[in-house]
Formats: structure tokens, C-alpha cells, sequence
């Protein structure tokens, strides 16, 4: 049997038996109610008429219009929303009142909107309302005509957005969600997948079950395959989460995004497969030095203690990400994962910046994995009370 | 010219040695700290036999059939299979039943049997079928989709000793098979373990039951203090022992007197039998004589020592 075969087999158990698990599928839920929540809260509990000036130049806005108040009321919803639509003969007519507030935004020819800036409340909530009108209206020639590709509409903006204060502020506050969005689902991930390989591993060791494997199997087949395995199944909700919110958003225009950030998501997802790894290593050898999952908890308190750290230098970069703690941090491997992302979702890295990092991270994974292995190996066999770290890294001088 | 007759059956012996030699450890050392747990220690387990490892607690039993497994770092010593170092390919044949039993508690007892013969290198088909059929042949054919913690404790030890068996294994290493078992229990595992070795397995157990391993295995290893004192075929061993065994049974013997008779190692008296043990050497109808029987004697016996006495002389020296 080759490696290859021994590390598939604990990885195709591991992602069977656990994807079966009641505990497993509750966390999958639980995880898509909070982004539903997220998503869908803001309408439900929107209890004021809203009403919007609009000035428009040109022709084809009506159309917009009309189809942005529908989507706005829904049949059964108390609050109404209108659009008082003001028509102006030119367009730096129309832009001046949009400067100064006399209208909310302007709409023109159907095909771009101007704003006075981004982040106000109401001129972020008009544009994508503006945005999901006229979707709707593309989709209906779409029908209409049959031509055309359903997703190119779904996941770009149709209007265009002109900022009269600057794009900056605009992009900045996609980029902040994306930012903090990314950053909390990353941290979540990294430490509930990586609780699940300390359990796993514990676990064997509890029931003893791990003499019986590791008699076929060599420790380290055995730590991959069940890293691999649960950062699967991880990875799997990781990205699905991340895709159902980023969809939802550009449905429901809770949040106005500048464009799919498919930059961000790759760099998320990179960051989660090397994050999720490093801590995954950690957590394994951390496991195989209790045989009690009460035990447990007291062997990972350092290990948590860096991801919370971690995080919370994240979020202080999401508001400063070129600070020198950001920068910093972005080059220390357990920090990393989580500023690195942030960072990015800013443009605020430079490419040698990510580059160096990424590089620094897989070199620690495997110094780290070759430690950890050997903790691992010296913990999984010496039952009863905890034992120490030095002690299981002396004991296997395999 | 005489054509060397012994030579011709030592090479005859030799090569009939190098087929049959299946499991070697030879010379293995390990130390944890100040605690020596092997010290060159040496044994064989041939194929179609079965080997009863005995010892006190602490001898270096579980130490040593770990080391088959890999599962210690040894200090020194080699474990060869037929002749060649032992690794992973060589452990897929290895049918192992650790001291701790342990299996996955939330797992299907059939997918966790298919599992563990996927893991000695069985095809998913294979393992599903032969966990069936074993599973079948203990009873346990309706309770296939249980999870194992759902079954007894008696139970539960039939999967594991199917789980060390599902691959239909050329070794099989079990650490103290029939502790916890009831008689029932034991005549299952004791019919298997035969049956295994009788397909022509090599079967090695350690246990502390010696009456069982008497009875049950062709050869003995018997470890104390990490070191194998005594090992071989036990008949070998029985005949080799320097000493004979009497019992007998009559009226009116006086113990002391029977102790103090040269060449009497020991005489124990249960109540109703004196078993006497003797020194070979002397003339056997000199010290028939001299034990002065007289009349009324109902039983008299005259053997080589229990396993149990081999193991007592081995172990206290």
C-alpha cells in the first residue's frame, strides 16, 4: 500500500463518517441561518416609508424605476418605498443637485448612476436599489429575447457608478465588507475545524482504536489523512458559505458591492487551506498528548490563544491596514492567515509582501508538521494522565 | 566413501527452518528511562504454530509485540519477517489485537470491519463481503448497521478479534485474547486461534492463563525482566526440565519426612494428593523405595512438570 492509498483511505473515512454526523450537519446549518440572518434581517425589520428623490437625464429610466419600486414592495409588505422622480435637462444640472442633496442620486440615459458619495446610509441603499431594478429589467429582455448569460447579470453590477466625492470611499466600503466578512468566516473555519481534528485525535486515543490503526499505518499517514479529510469537508463549507453570501448580497442589495471580488474569495481560500493546515498540525499533535477530551482543553489554550490573537490584529487592520503591526504581523505564520486577507481585500499588500508571507507560512508548515508528527507519535501510544510535550518528542525517535 | 548422512539432514532441517521461520525477534532492547522493558530479547513464531508468550506483569510482553507493529522505538534488535525487516507492505499480513481493545464506538460494526480490511489492503468489495461472512459466523449478522457501542462487552469483543482477522492475516499477534472473556468466550477464541493456525497463520498470544496456553500452543516464550528465560516447544521443554513430577495419594505420609528426602525439590499437599517434585539424576526405583509407601496407596503418577512449573522454575530461578 502506498503512502498515498493509506492517507486516502483515513481521509474518505474521515469525510464519510463526519459529514454523516448530526454535529457536523447542525454547524452547516447553523452557519447558513447566520449568513441568512445577516443577509435578510435588514428587510425584515426596516419599519419606516422610505422615499427617494431621483433625478434623472435622458431617456429609458422610467423603466428603472418602476421596476426598482416593485422589487422595493413586495405584495404584504408594510413599509412602502418610493421614487419621486425629478427630471433635469442636463446632465451637470442634475449633478450639481445630487452635490448638494436636493436629490438622492441621479439616474441616466438607464445606464449609470451618480451619487454624491458612498457609505451615506441612504445613497448606498438607493444605489442598490437602483442596481436590483435594473437586473430585473435585463433579466426580463433576457427572457424576453433569449439571449445573453444569466450569470454574467447575476454577478455584475448592470448600472454604473459614478461618485461625485471620489470612487474611493465606493470601493472602500465593499472592500471593508469583504474584509470583515472574509476575516470572521476565516477565523470561525480555522478554529472550529481545527477543534474537530483535536477531538478526532483525542478521540482515538480515548477508545484505544488508535493502536489497532497505527499497527497498518505510519503516525503520519494517519495525521494527513485526517487534516486532510476534515479540511475537506471544511473547505467544502468554508467556500459554499462564502459563495451563498456574496450571491445573496447581490440579490438582495443589503450591501452594495463594487464587482464579484473573486480576487478576494481565491485569497481567502488560500488563506484558509494555509491557515486551516497550520493550526489543523497544531491542534493534531496537541490531541495525541491527552487521553480525555476533558483534557483537552487545557493542551489547546496557547494554540486558541494565538488565533485569538490573531484575529483581533486583523480587525485592527481592517481599519489600518498598512499600519507597522499590520505589516508585521502579516509575516508571522500564525497571524498571518488572518491579516494577510484583510489586507489584501484593501489592496493594501503589496504583491512581495503576499508573496514573502505565503512563503514564510509554507516553510513553517513544514517545520511545524515535522515536529508535530513527531509529538504525535510519542503522545498516541502513552495512555492515562497528559503527557508532556518534551516528553512525546523525546520518546519518538523514529 | 560414506555420504555424510547427518549433513544431508541438517541441510534438510536448515531449509525446512528457513520456510517455517516466519516471525524473528531477535536481540530487541528497549529502555524508558531508568526501566529496562526489553533486554535482548529473542523469539520465533512459526508458521502453522502457535506460540504462547508468557510473564509476569511488567516483563516486557506488550513492549515486545508492539515492536512487531513498529508502534516502539527500539533501542536495539531487529523483527524479520521470513528473513526480511518488517514494514508497512509486511504489516498489511500482521493481524494485530492490542491489550487496550479499542474500535471507533460511534462506527457501523460492518463498516468499521470493511474499513479495517481496506486498511490491511483488501478491495472495498472484499472487505464488505468478508466482514459479512465473519460477522455470520459470530452471530452477529442482524447487528451489522449497529454502532459498536450499542453491543455487549461480549459482543463487542468478537468484532474486535474479527476486526484483527478480517484480512485474513499469515501473523497474528494478540495481546492477552481471553482476558475478560467468558467461557464461552474463550472456547470461541480458542477455536479460531486453532483454526487460524491450523490454515497454517502464525499465531502468537501472550496470557496468564497457563493451563490455556498448555493446552492450546505447540511452543512457549516465556520473558521475565525483558530477557526470554525459557523458550521452545513446550513438550522439548518438558522432557529437557530437570525435573520429574510425582503424585501420589495414600494414608498416613508424613510431609516433613518427603521434604527432607534428597533430591525432593518440593512437596505440596492439597488435601488429598502430595505432588512431589524431584531432581532428575538418581535412580528412579531407589527413590521409589525410599518415599517407603507402604500399603493403602490409591494413586501414583509419575510426569514431567506443568507449564505452570516450568514457568515458576523459569521466572524465580
Amino acid at each position: 500500500m502506498t503512502s498515498w492509498q493509506a492517507i486516502r483511505l483515513v481521509m474518505g473515512r474521515e469525510i464519510r463518517e463526519r459529514s454523516r454526523s448530526g454535529a457536523f450537519i447542525v454547524s452547516v446549518a447553523i452557519t447558513l441561518l447566520l449568513v441568512a440572518a445577516v443577509l435578510f434581517l435588514p428587510l425584515i425589520f426596516a419599519d419606516d416609508d422610505v422615499r427617494y428623490e431621483v433625478g434623472v437625464v435622458g431617456d429609458g429610466n422610467q423603466v428603472v424605476i418602476d421596476a426598482a419600486v416593485a422589487l422595493a414592495n413586495p405584495p404584504g409588505r408594510e413599509v412602502r418605498t418610493t421614487i419621486e422622480v425629478v427630471p433635469f435637462a442636463t446632465r451637470e444640472a442634475a449633478e450639481r443637485a445630487a452635490d448638494t442633496e436636493e436629490v438622492d442620486g441621479v439616474l441616466m440615459d438607464g445606464m449609470q448612476i451618480v451619487v454624491r458619495g458612498a457609505g451615506g446610509e441612504a445613497g448606498g441603499a438607493l444605489e442598490s436599489l437602483l442596481q436590483r431594478g435594473a437586473r430585473s429589467v435585463q433579466i426580463e429582455s433576457l427572457v424576453a429575447s433569449g439571449a445573453g448569460e444569466v450569470v454574467d447579470i447575476l454577478t455584475s453590477q448592470p448600472l454604473e457608478v459614478r461618485s461625485l466625492s471620489g470612487a474611493d470611499a465606493e470601493e472602500n466600503s465593499g472592500r471593508s465588507l469583504i474584509a470583515f466578512g472574509g476575516l470572521m468566516l476565516l477565523y470561525m473555519a480555522v478554529l472550529l475545524y481545527g477543534s474537530l481534528i483535536l477531538s478526532g485525535v483525542t478521540e482515538e486515543k480515548t477508545n484505544r482504536v488508535v493502536e489497532v490503526l497505527l499497527a497498518a499505518f505510519e503516525p503520519w499517514q494517519l495525521l494527513a489523512g485526517k487534516i486532510l479529510g476534515i479540511g475537506m469537508l471544511g473547505l467544502f463549507q468554508f467556500v459554499g458559505t462564502v459563495v451563498i453570501a456574496l450571491v445573496g448580497i447581490n440579490l438582495t442589495g443589503v450591501v452594495d458591492l463594487p464587482a464579484f471580488p473573486v480576487d478576494s474569495i481565491l485569497v481567502l481560500v488560500l488563506w484558509f487551506i494555509l491557515g486551516y493546515s497550520l493550526f489543523a498540525v497544531m491542534f493534531g499533535a496537541a490531541g495525541a498528548l491527552v487521553s480525555r477530551a476533558e483534557d483537552a482543553q487545557t493542551v489547546v489554550a496557547p494554540i486558541s490563544l494565538v488565533a485569538v490573537a490573531g484575529f483581533f490584529i486583523a480587525i485592527q487592520a481592517v481599519s489600518n491596514p498598512t499600519s507597522t503591526l499590520s505589516v508585521v504581523t502579516t509575516f508571522i505564520p500564525p497571524t498571518a492567515p488572518f491579516v494577510a486577507p484583510v489586507r489584501f481585500a484593501f489592496q493594501a499588500i503589496p504583491l512581495w509582501q503576499m508573496a514573502l508571507s505565503v512563503a514564510l507560512m509554507v516553510l513553517t508548515l513544514a517545520v511545524t508538521t515535522r515536529l508535530a508528527g513527531r509529538v504525535y507519535l510519542g503522545g498516541l501510544l502513552r495512555f492515562g494522565s497528559r503527557v508532556g510535550i518534551r516528553e512525546a518528542f523525546r520518546s519518538a525517535e523514529l | 566413501m560414506t555420504f555424510g548422512a547427518g549433513r544431508l539432514s541438517n541441510m534438510i532441517r536448515n531449509q525446512r527452518n528457513e520456510e517455517y521461520r516466519m516471525l524473528e525477534l531477535s536481540r530487541l532492547s528497549k529502555r524508558y528511562g531508568a526501566v529496562v522493558a526489553l533486554d535482548e530479547c529473542s523469539f520465533r513464531v512459526e508458521r502453522g504454530r502457535m506460540l504462547g508468550f508468557l510473564g509476569p506483569n511488567g516483563a516486557g510482553k506488550t513492549t515486545a509485540m508492539r515492536s512487531v507493529f513498529n508502534l516502539v522505538s527500539l533501542d536495539g534488535g531487529s523483527v524479520t519477517w521470513r528473513g526480511r525487516p518488517v514494514g508497512q507492505t509486511e504489516r498489511l499480513h500482521f493481524g494485530y489485537m492490542p491489550e487496550q481493545r479499542g474500535l471507533y464506538p460511534k462506527m457501523k460494526i460492518g463498516k468499521q470491519l470493511t474499513y479495517l480490511g481496506r486498511i490491511h489492503g483488501m478491495t472495498g468489495a472484499e472487505a464488505g463481503a468478508t466482514a459479512e461472512r465473519w460477522l455470520e459466523e459470530l452471530g452477529l449478522s442482524d447487528r451489522i448497521g449497529d454502532p459498536l457501542e450499542k453491543l455487549s462487552h461480549g459482543n463487542q469483543q468478537r468484532v474486535q478479534l474479527a476486526a484483527a482477522l478480517i484480512h485474513d492475516p499469515e501473523l497474528l499477534v494478540l495481546d492477552e485474547p481471553f482476558s475478560g472473556l467468558d467461557p464461552f468466550g474463550v472456547e470461541t477464541m480458542s477455536e479460531i486461534l486453532r483454526s487460524r493456525a491450523a490454515a497454517g497463520a502464525a499465531v502468537v498470544f501472550s496470557s496468564h492463563q497457563l493451563d490455556m496456553v498448555e493446552d492450546l500452543c505447540q511452543d512457549v516464550a516465556i520473558i521475565h525482566q525483558g530477557r526470554v528465560v525459557m523458550g521452545g516447544e513446550v513438550r522439548r521443554l518438558k522432557m529437557d526440565s530437570p525435573y520429574w513430577v510425582i503424585e501420589m495419594e495414600m494414608r498416613a505420609v508424613d510431609t516433613g519426612r518427603l521434604s527432607r528426602l534428597e533430591s525432593v525439590v518440593s512437596v505440596d499437599f492439597d488435601g488429598y494428593r502430595h505432588r512431589i517434585v524431584v531432581r532428575k539424576g538418581g535412580d528412579l526405583s531407589d527413590l521409589v523405595s525410599r518415599l517407603d509407601l507402604g500399603g493403602d496407596v490409591r494413586h501414583f503418577t509419575f510426569s514431567a512438570p506443568s507449564l505452570s512449573e516450568l514457568f515458576r522454575e523459569a521466572v524465580t530461578g
